[in-house]
């Protein structure tokens, strides 16, 4: 889009957002104030309006949800908590924590040992001011006899204590400097100290609960003042689960929801010409798709046969095939460009059948490869390791794809097979993406790669609070990982959410879709 | 004939009781339980433990079949393992939905089946007798999700007339319940009317054949008295089957229908029963869609007896 008519028209129809729109205008050499002036127009109001019913239509819920935050696994109920509740930390568009109910922080060298201040002046739902107990206490239920899906990465805790009824000192087993990434978990929410009737939670956040049918719909409605300035505009919300793609779809069109998540990557070309309708693209942040070898089982202990198998793999056909276009190439690590930390100059890694026989011929490996996979690893992935197996035979190698049952596959085939298909999702830091997949620790190092000085690097990276050092070592990380291990990252896919026109406020970000799941406080109607 | 009804209410039981142990067999052999799916790929050996623990998972399968039994009788199905909520509250309100479903379509699809059965069977061999075959076949033929598909496509994107969601919600309306699932009922009257259309039309020829019908003719009797009067009541036996066998599928078969209406009925309840491994949500719904199933057996068996003059004398 490069001309100043067409510019002007996706902005006059809602296609755009503010901050694309001004961007672009100024690469044209167009002035902001006669670019705000054409947005003014457009509707896209400085100050986010006031009021209205935003419907919400989204696809991971189910029958057996709980606002329990110790159950929380998919994005009806994150996105629900963060409509009545607010987390300790928040993460900006581009993916850095900043404030939420923890206001700010201090840290002493070594990174062990943090100081949070208790944001001040804020409410329940219930009248009760917030303070430090309230943090501590939301924090604790996450940690020992429980089954929280947040206690693996809390276990770092040593000591958590309230210093005053404003601060809270919490002390690391070890230091960490992304320790507020952490933080930010989802899980996170902040209820008032010994809480525990989950079907009324009592929490922050700008809307109340009105009612949950778990699986159905749950229903906000606004509780006035809320402390975020121009946040929280609706009057109401309404979060249906709408589990099958095409109903959400159908739903957006007829105009009975006003946003969904998850649109199909196949059919999303054709609602983008839907002049009602405006889609949010958020490139390359979502799950990170991938074939994980073994390196301790053969043949894959070889590491030449890695290298075979990563040059052996047709990342963009796949793409184009499986996903339509709507996912980056993986460059065989599991950062995504939009991390801080992502190596910018590392090239990235090609199809290249000559590449591949060549490592496949000096590694000499004659024993047959089986690759096991399944759509419970991911709905695509029989279809992804089909298109794999085409592609090395191309280079000469041949590899057997075996498709498993779905029903069991984490516990039956995950970590256990020599070679198979697998997922991960986003980790807010690199410290968390690392440690979790290639830590020695991890119990999810599903490659079993424990390089040593791939060990140290993350460890030294992990105390260290200079930026510019910590990036040198994770630069390294990542070629380490990418040249040495077993993981075969083929693609990152891209978030697609798609809203009426006169949705406000639905950029892309970092994190999650929905601008971080958070659409019901960020978003407003034109 | 007290008799055969009490015969028909007892095996009636005795296959619930055995529906009970098969799905408990077939829940208990499927690969990973309700700590693994609940859990999934963050699941550590260590919260895989302490899950299966708090929920009872490390005993033996007869004592918790047991166990489960002996408050099932009393009306308790338990809390879900999922969720802690009581089952018997979660379900009731999708039951209801689903019973709400299944009577719209039988309410629509009844009437019109056996009507144009009739008409058809009146008709034998005229254009009508084909159109009404030709259309209600076509409607069978094609997928079931296909045609909510297409009714979306039409009534509710294009025309606007219908909405896509066929959500109903508790503080719903009864007018606006009727309009809102207007088009999962019609997408199940079109799957359900050619059974029992077909069956009507066939058992009232077939009777049409026998020579005590020749001979309501030779009376002189006009086509239409005939097959009023002396056909059907003959016939009624197997189609009240059918009707019976179609109602129960209204009731237990409708999943699709409800994932393509977002419909919360208690197909995607089970569903998602099963996908988690929650043995008490599988085994209440399996009791519920087996009772349906037998009750609707049972009374279409009660209904021929009454309804035929020579099967209501006791032998």
């Amino acid at each position: 889009m490069d001309n100043w008519e067409q510019l002007q028209q996706a902005a006059l129809t809602g296609r755009m957002t503010r901050r694309d729109f001004i961007s672009r205008a100024a690469a044209l050499g167009i002035g902001t104030s006669l670019a705000t002036g054409i947005l003014a127009k457009a509707g896209y109001a400085q100050t986010p309006k006031k009021g209205g019913t935003l419907r919400l239509g989204m696809e991971g819920g189910s029958p057996s949800d709980s606002l329990d935050p110790r159950t929380y696994a998919d994005s009806v109920m994150i996105a629900a908590s963060l409509t009545c509740m607010n987390c300790l930390i928040e993460f900006d568009s581009k993916g850095n924590p900043t404030g939420e109910l923890f206001e700010s922080w201090e840290v002493k060298p070594g990174a062990a040992e943090w100081v949070f201040n208790v944001r001040k002046g804020i409410k329940f739902s219930n009248g009760k001011t917030l303070d430090a107990e309230d943090c501590i206490y939301s924090i604790q239920i996450h940690r020992g006899e429980t089954k929280s899906p947040a206690k693996g990465i809390l276990a770092q805790i040593q000591e958590i204590k309230a210093l005053s009824p404003t601060q809270v000192g919490i002390t690391l087993s070890s230091g960490n400097a992304d320790f507020p990434v952490i933080l930010g978990d989802y899980h996170l929410v902040v209820v008032p100290k010994d809480f525990t009737d989950w079907q009324k939670p009592i929490g922050t956040g700008a809307y109340t609960l009105e009612s949950f049918e778990p699986g159905v719909r749950l229903v906000f409605k606004n509780r006035g003042d809320f402390w975020k300035p121009n946040r929280g505009n609706f009057d109401s919300v309404e979060i249906r689960n709408i589990q099958d793609v095409a109903a959400r779809t159908s739903a957006l069109q007829s105009g009975e929801i006003d946003g969904c998540n998850r649109l199909d990557a196949r059919t999303v070309k054709l609602l983008m010409k839907d002049p009602n309708l405006h889609v949010t693209r958020t490139k390359g942040t979502g799950n990170r798709f991938c074939f994980v070898a073994r390196v301790t089982d053969p043949p894959y202990t070889n590491k030449d046969l890695r290298l075979a198998l990563k040059y052996g793999i047709d990342r963009e056909k796949i793409i184009e095939s499986v996903y339509n276009g709507f996912a980056v190439p993986g460059n065989d690590h599991n950062l995504d460009a939009l991390n801080p930390f992502y190596n910018t100059k590392m090239p990235q890694r090609k199809y290249d059948p000559d590449k591949a026989a060549f490592h496949f011929k000096k590694a000499g490996v004659s024993a047959p490869m089986e690759l096991q996979t399944s759509d419970g690893a991911w709905g695509t992935a029989v279809d992804c390791a089909q298109l794999y197996q085409e592609s090395l035979k191309k280079a000469g190698i041949n590899l057997d794809v075996k498709k498993v049952s779905g029903d069991g596959y984490w516990d039956n085939v995950w970590l256990k097979a020599p070679f198979c298909a697998v997922y991960w999702g986003r980790r807010m830091s690199a410290d968390q993406a690392f440690t979790q997949v290639f830590g020695d620790k991890s119990d999810w190092n599903d490659t079993n790669w424990k390089d040593p000085t791939f060990q140290k690097l993350i460890g030294d990276a992990r105390v260290e609070t200079d930026n510019a050092k910590r990036k040198a070592l994770y630069w390294q990380a990542q070629e380490m990982i990418s040249d040495d291990g077993g993981f075969v990252c083929f693609a990152i896919t891209d978030y697609l959410d798609g809203y009426s026109k006169k949705v406000r406020g639905n950029e892309p970000h970092a994190r999650y879709d929905l601008n971080d799941n958070r659409i019901a406080e960020k978003a407003w109607f034109a | 004939m007290l008799r055969t009804i009490v015969i028909r209410v007892v095996l009636g039981l005795l296959t619930l009781l055995a529906v009970s142990i098969l799905i408990f067999a077939a829940t208990e052999i499927l690969p990973g339980d309700v700590a693994s799916a609940v859990l999934g790929q963050g699941a550590t050996p260590d919260t895989l433990a302490q899950f299966r623990h708090e929920l009872g998972l490390d005993r033996p399968g007869y004592i918790r079949y047991l166990e489960w039994f002996t408050h099932a009788i009393r009306g308790d199905f338990g809390a879900a393992l999922t969720n802690k909520r009581d089952i018997l509250t979660s379900m009731t309100p999708k039951f209801e939905n689903t019973m709400f479903l299944a009577g719209y379509a039988a309410l629509i699809a009844v009437p019109l089946a056996v009507g144009m059965g009739i008409v058809a069977a009146i008709n034998e061999g005229k254009w009508i007798d084909r159109v009404v075959n030709i259309v209600s076949l076509a409607a069978i033929s094609v997928p079931e999700f296909f045609i909510g598909y297409l009714l979306i496509f039409f009534f509710a994107v294009q025309l606007g007339w219908f909405p896509s969601l066929s959500t109903v919600f508790m503080d719903m309306g009864f007018a606006e319940r009727v309009h809102v699932v207007a088009l999962p009922a019609v997408t199940l009257t079109l799957l359900v009317t050619a059974h029992m259309l077909r069956m009507t039309r066939s058992s009232v020829l077939s009777i049409m054949s026998q020579p005590y019908i020749e001979m309501a003719f030779l009376k002189g009797l006009t086509r239409t008295r005939v097959i009023f009067v002396h056909a059907l009541p003959n016939a009624a036996a197997p189609i009240i089957t059918v009707i019976a066998l179609n109602l129960a599928y209204l009731i237990v078969g409708v999943v699709v229908i409800e994932t393509v209406f977002v419909y919360p009925g208690i197909g995607q309840f089970m569903v998602d029963g099963v996908t988690k491994r929650d043995l008490p949500v599988i085994q209440a719904c399996g009791l519920v869609f087996a009772g349906a199933f037998i009750i609707l057996n049972t009374t279409a068996d009660v209904l021929s007896i009454l309804v035929n003059p020579r099967l209501r004398k006791s032998r």
